[in-house]
């Protein structure tokens, strides 16, 4: 009873102490606000003629009239007055009661922003006015929390001589950007300080490793100074000038006609106009948006961020992505053995120091990590082959093209034809098979089916043909000799498989069924005994002993969209950085690789790829979706389609329907698809704006992918220079747009992309090692890696010891467990099934994907009619000196590189490379212009004559990043070396929508005509 | 005084060509004087690395040889045009911009051709090593610090410590050495020597194998020059042969076959031989 009266006389003292601390916080602070914008005002200039911009009043006050303030904005100059206005006000700011203007303040300040969002989130803060006037006001406020940076440029290192220097991400690794005078000076690779962590070492074979103290950096980063100075900038809103959205539109024009510049208030009003009218006009799913599959380097403007949540604001169609890197383990090899998070890729805990204490032979197959850097990892992974290189591990190197990883490390290379991969890994499987070299306990224990995959290759079953090395000699042109010796070798040695470049991506999975090969890959390791010390997945790229368990998330988490379906933010990020959620009611999806037809046609109907499970992908997605549009706006927010989809010239087509009432373009460069639009949205890059991010990491699909690093380098990506012309950040764009649909609050909270920036950062463990200001200061922090005894357990040891999963991975979900959870693999069975029950159960017939895995012979090869026409067999795997489009062309440095372009008669020419053998038979000379050509289409380029690629095959990278047709788009050769011009629109296998452009024929001639007229690239 | 050695080492060469980006990013749009003029941006290489391939498929062997101002101790340039080129007391050797200016002939004067000419500014130019920057804090030049693997290096040491390190890791001069290059190659032979590659096979009933573990025998007029064994394919790799070493006798044996012999002729091109196979005896 007592502790009753007392406890509540304490509450209320309390209360009464709280209100009056409040109440006095209150007028302390926020209203005293026209005291402290005058104030900084003072002390910038750049401030002062922000404060100009309006000439407003702005009521400050609590939802019960009690308490109050008017502030007046009056050019420039502000004051303000106590007590309750409403009439004078153009907009009020009304706090639910004095405490939660207080804690939303103090929030603020503190860099609490749960307070100020959950305050929202319930009613406890409005903000009425105008848009444009409550918008200008709001974001008046959050910038006096971050004056010193925004107008004092309290960021970065000083340099003895003047330079700043600071730091951004690329997707070829975070650089140093060295700026003076608003101009960037330099940009490289990072060289670590005395102070920052020490390296990681792993001793193997008597002999001690651990890498240098910097980051290394590829082409594509170091040539960023001239993309960002690029006389192909786009610089000004513009229009094109036949395309009237109040009268005649001509889209037959698109890609042809020429553009006038805009300003940006029209260019918003017209791209804001357009989605209302044909959202009310057509309905939902009218409005489309496509993306590419990577963007400039940062969580915030990563298209899963300011993108995801921009679009789910208005409501749009989104394009359905097949999983291009991965395809075949996508499709395929993820029945054998799950993980559908990691789209079938292999985990990769430990295995650099698995594979370089204990393997005895390294097999790269399909697998150019030197040209594809694993993915966004820059040269770290190289660092870590020439440590191979000491130890003497045997390698061997299985691609058509002698790559640049085989060219590095040297070993024996084989070259099988494109589209065969499947048939010499089978024939691997009957010497194993045949000779018992195969590990029968990890077979019998972890395994089913193999008798039915053995009957197959053995020829026991209705095929009656053994699929033996000699049965392979004359599909995939290697002796048989060379497989044999491989696969007793292979079954002899502790081997680690490399398939593919990360691993589990490879250019032999975008072949025609490359499903089959990608099955084979991890058939043959399961036969082996992945997870064993020795043997597993990888080729050095992935899997180094850093610290996993320090979060920080990759753009595939979602930056700041609250995108907790439509990006990875759910598993972590949503939870951990308070923010409004958002999500697209519109479910309507186009397939990437039906998208001319989908919008040509009105319809298409493909697989779906699930992240969250194997049997996902058997599933269809419909276009239009039911009481959905078809597309009548398109806006596209970056992606070059033309260089990096097959049979590119489909697009041509689709963007000059007159469906498609509206195309915008949001761009940084005038190149490719830009020329196709009506409206064109100057973006700008990394450099001009603020985003944060960590090396190479992604996230998402490629869970701890920062583990293809030598250190995890988490870095602020500061504004270096202000942005070009009038080009603008992707966020700046999309707020201008919203902020004409009335979508200002709902898109970014009204903060700015320097908010997020810190929210973010706010959400990660980085926030209790080291200050925002400091961390803004010096750029960047080192994460220490964990002491020896701590580092993860190998990949997949857990699975071949037959315990329960220790690897520190989240995935697959709980349901994808049929026995036990986190016992055994995502299959039905729990075990490695080499005959694959998911596919048995959807349709044991599919010829074109079998339970087990078979070779089935390309619909494009060499045995294939088209061959009596087309004698050369085309791969173009993912460019090594350019990040698909990004870095070519645009006249940038990149081009100057001589196995990425050659200079031909003033121009920089894509290269094509046949073996010296077919040059003379067709009469063509080294650095020879040639036209390269089949029914698909004709692209002009320069010839290099190489021993890198076997007679009757033919190599160029693909992703050209300018579509520059000499006559008619669409019907007239390409000079700029849009190869997916060429490329086959076939899926993979016809229960996949998964692209196969390295079944390719084309046949090359020299070329002899004109160019019309483009300038050099 | 310390000088100083720029080595480019082949064998850790992988072809990035970070060192171009590098020396066009700091080079390209950046004034430098007295150093040098801004580059050119296209059209101009100041180091310039080069794809050279050996052998043929599926024998394949390539590396990149990488090219800048050789600053030599003895410059063909400087002698050509005293006034116009300063060799500076560390090695390196810096062109007066000012003397470059409409001067062509600089571009002939360097034998190794690594002196361009700039269209934009008509002048000559090339490689400062940097200069500007290793004077202020840098302690290497643009492109060795963006090279993931060091395969360019530079060493800044007195003469003495700098002739061990030549002697030691055996470096070599790109060409004849004359004009005494301060910029030396390491695993040079990749570029300048040649090799002869081959398989050899057995047959176990109807089938071909590899013959692994076979012993060959490389001998020149008599002189056995190398010995060593077939891999697990059955094949060999006999590298470091000069150009027009001569003819070559090729001596296989493996246990329970008939001995095996042929004659490869060296001349500027390496050898791949077709299969070889064993007879039983």
């Amino acid at each position: 009873m007592g502790d009753s009266i007392l406890g509540q006389a304490t509450k209320r003292a309390t209360r009464q102490a709280t209100d009056l601390f409040d109440k006095m916080f209150l007028v302390g602070t926020l209203f005293t606000l026209d005291k402290l914008l005058n104030g900084l005002a003072a002390a910038s200039e750049e401030f002062k003629e922000e404060l100009k911009e309006h000439y407003i009043a702005v009521q400050l006050k609590t939802r019960d009239n009690k308490v109050g303030r008017l502030v007046y904005f009056r050019n420039g100059e502000c004051s303000g007055k106590d007590g309750i206005f409403d009439e004078e006000a153009d907009v009020s700011m009304v706090f639910e009661d004095i405490n939660c203007a207080r804690r939303v303040m103090m929030g603020q300040m503190l860099g609490k922003e749960e307070v100020f969002v959950s305050a929202a989130k319930n009613g406890s803060l409005w903000l009425i006015g105008p848009d444009e006037q409550a918008m200008w006001f709001s974001s008046l406020l959050l910038k006096v929390f971050a004056f010193d940076v925004l107008y004092l440029h309290r960021y970065g290192t000083k340099m003895p001589n003047g330079e700043m220097r600071y730091v951004t991400g690329t997707n070829g690794g975070p650089v140093f950007v060295y700026v003076k005078d608003g101009k960037i000076i330099r940009v490289t690779p990072m060289d670590f300080e005395e102070g920052d962590a020490t390296p990681w070492s792993i001793t193997a074979h008597g002999m001690t490793f651990s890498p240098p103290k910097r980051t290394t950096a590829t082409a594509y980063a170091l040539g960023w100074k001239s993309l960002v100075y690029s006389p192909d900038r786009v610089l000004y809103p513009m229009k094109r000038i036949d395309w009237d959205p109040n009268g005649e539109r001509h889209p037959e024009n698109r890609g042809i006609s020429d553009y006038e510049r805009i300003s940006w208030e029209e260019a918003f009003t017209i791209v804001a106009n357009e989605i209302i009218r044909v959202r009310q006009t057509h309905g939902p799913g009218s409005v489309f948006w496509s993306r590419g599959s990577h963007h400039l380097w940062g969580n915030m403007g990563y298209f899963t961020s300011a993108a995801n949540r921009f679009f789910n604001c208005i409501g749009a169609s989104s394009v359905l992505n097949n999983p291009d890197s991965w395809e075949g383990f996508a499709w395929g090899a993820t029945h054998h053995y799950g993980g559908a998070a990691r789209r079938g890729g292999v985990e990769p805990y430990s295995t650099v120091e698995d594979c370089m204490q204990n393997s005895e032979m390294i097999v790269f197959w399909s697998s150019d990590p030197e040209s594809t850097a694993g993915v966004y990892a820059a040269q770290e992974g190289t660092i870590r082959r020439e440590w191979v290189k000491r130890l003497g591990i045997p390698v061997v190197h299985i691609d058509p093209y002698f790559n640049s990883t085989a060219a590095f490390m040297g070993g024996r290379w084989i070259a099988p034809r494109p589209a065969t991969d499947a048939a010499m890994a089978l024939a691997i499987a009957h010497v194993w098979l045949v000779e018992g070299t195969y590990n029968k306990d990890f077979v019998e224990k972890r395994t089913i089916g193999l008798d039915k995959w053995a009957a197959y290759i053995l020829g026991d079953d209705e095929d009656q043909t053994p699929k033996t090395p000699e049965w392979q000699e004359p599909i995939t042109g290697v002796p048989a000799r060379v497989v044999r010796a491989l696969a007793q070798t292979w079954g002899r040695k502790k081997t680690y498989l490399a398939a593919g470049g990360l691993p589990s991506f490879g250019s032999a999975g975008r072949t025609a069924y490359g499903t089959e090969w990608a099955r084979a890959m991890v058939c043959l390791q399961a036969m082996q005994g992945f997870g064993l010390p020795g043997v597993n997945f990888g080729g050095l790229q992935y899997g180094t002993p850093l610290d996993s368990h320090f979060w920080f998330p990759g753009y595939a988490e979602g930056g700041f969209s609250g995108d907790y379906i439509g990006s990875g933010s759910g598993v972590q990020v949503y939870n951990r950085m308070p923010q409004s959620p958002s999500l697209n009611s519109e479910t309507q999806q186009l397939p990437r690789l039906r998208l001319p037809e989908a919008i040509i046609e009105g319809h298409a109907e493909v697989n779906n790829m699930s992240n969250y499970s194997v049997v996902g992908q058997f599933g269809k997605v419909k276009y239009p979706a039911p009481g959905h549009s078809e597309v009548k706006m398109y806006y596209k927010y970056g992606g070059s389609y033309l260089g990096t989809q097959p049979n590119s010239s489909r697009f041509v087509k689709m963007y000059q329907v007159d469906k498609l009432e509206t195309v915008v373009s949001q761009a940084i460069w005038m190149e490719g698809e830009t020329r196709f639009a009506d409206i064109i949205l100057p973006a700008c890059t990394n450099f001009e704006r603020w985003d944060i991010g960590e090396f190479a990491n992604c996230g998402g699909y490629i869970d701890k992918s920062y583990l293809q690093n030598n250190h995890r380098v988490i870095f602020a990506q500061h504004k270096c220079i202000e942005p070009l012309g009038e080009s603008k950040s992707d966020f700046d764009i999309f707020q201008g747009v919203a902020n004409k649909l009335g979508l200002w609050q709902a898109f970014s909270e009204g903060n700015s992309l320097y908010d997020w920036t810190r929210r973010h950062y706010s959400a990660t463990r980085m926030n209790s090692i080291m200050s925002w200001r400091a961390f803004l200061k010096k750029g960047y922090y080192v994460v220490p890696p964990l002491p020896e005894s701590r580092r993860d357990p190998v990949a997949m040891s857990w699975f071949a010891k037959g315990i329960k999963k220790d690897t520190p991975e989240l995935p697959p979900l709980p349901s994808e467990y049929y026995g036990r959870y986190n016992e055994g693999l995502s299959t039905p069975s729990g075990k490695f099934e080499f005959e694959a029950q998911t596919l048995k159960r959807f349709d044991p017939n599919d010829k074109e994907r079998m339970p087990i895995c078979t070779y089935i012979p390309s619909w494009e090869g060499t045995a294939s009619e088209l061959y009596e026409k087309y004698k050369l067999q085309l791969i173009s795997p993912h460019a090594k000196y350019s990040f698909h489009t990004m870095g070519d062309s645009k006249d940038s440095f990149i081009n100057d590189i001589n196995e990425h372009r050659k200079l031909i008669e003033g121009y920089h020419f894509w290269i094509f490379r046949i073996n010296p053998a077919d040059a003379e038979i067709r009469g063509l000379q080294q650095n020879d212009l040639i036209e390269v050509y089949n029914d698909r289409g004709s692209v002009i380029c320069a010839l290099d004559v190489t021993e890198r690629i076997p007679k009757g095959m033919a190599h160029s990278f693909e992703s050209c990043a300018d579509y520059r047709p000499i006559g008619t788009p669409g019907k007239s050769a390409e000079m700029n070396g849009c190869i997916n011009n060429l490329t086959p629109d076939r899926f993979i296998t016809k229960n996949a929508h998964g692209l196969a452009v390295n079944s390719c024929l084309v046949e090359v001639r020299k070329w002899e005509g004109d160019f019309g007229k483009w300038k050099s690239c | 005084m310390e000088k100083l050695l720029m080595i480019v080492d082949l064998a850790k060469c992988v072809g990035c060509f970070n060192c171009l980006m590098a020396c066009k990013d700091e080079h390209v749009d950046n004034r430098w004087l007295p150093y040098t003029d801004s580059q050119q941006k296209h059209g101009q290489k100041w180091i310039d690395p080069t794809r050279h391939e050996r052998g043929k498929a599926p024998y394949t062997d390539l590396c990149f040889v990488t090219r800048m101002c050789q600053h030599c101790d003895e410059p063909h340039c400087q002698k050509a045009f005293p006034g116009a080129v300063d060799k500076r007391g560390d090695g390196i050797v810096l062109i007066d911009p000012n003397y470059a200016k409409g001067n062509r002939e600089l571009v002939d004067s360097c034998p190794y051709g690594m002196i361009s000419w700039n269209e934009e500014l008509n002048t000559a130019q090339k490689c400062t090593m940097c200069a500007h920057l290793l004077d202020s804090a840098w302690t290497e030049p643009r492109c060795v610090q963006a090279c993931p693997l060091r395969a360019l290096s530079v060493i800044k040491a007195d003469e003495e410590t700098i002739e061990q390190i030549i002697e030691d890791q055996c470096l070599k001069p790109l060409t004849d050495g004359s004009n005494k290059p301060r910029v030396l190659y390491k695993n040079l032979e990749r570029y300048t020597n040649n090799f002869i590659a081959g398989a050899l096979t057995y047959m176990d009933g109807k089938i071909e194998m590899a013959a692994a573990g076979a012993g060959v025998r490389l001998t020149l007029n008599g002189t056995d020059l190398l010995e060593t064994e077939t891999d697990f394919f059955g094949e060999f790799k006999l590298d470091h042969l000069p150009d027009d070493s001569g003819t070559f006798q090729i001596f296989f044996t493996l246990d329970g076959y008939k001995p095996l012999e042929t004659e490869v002729t060296i001349e500027k091109e390496s050898v791949c031989l077709e299969p070889l196979q064993f007879v039983k005896k």
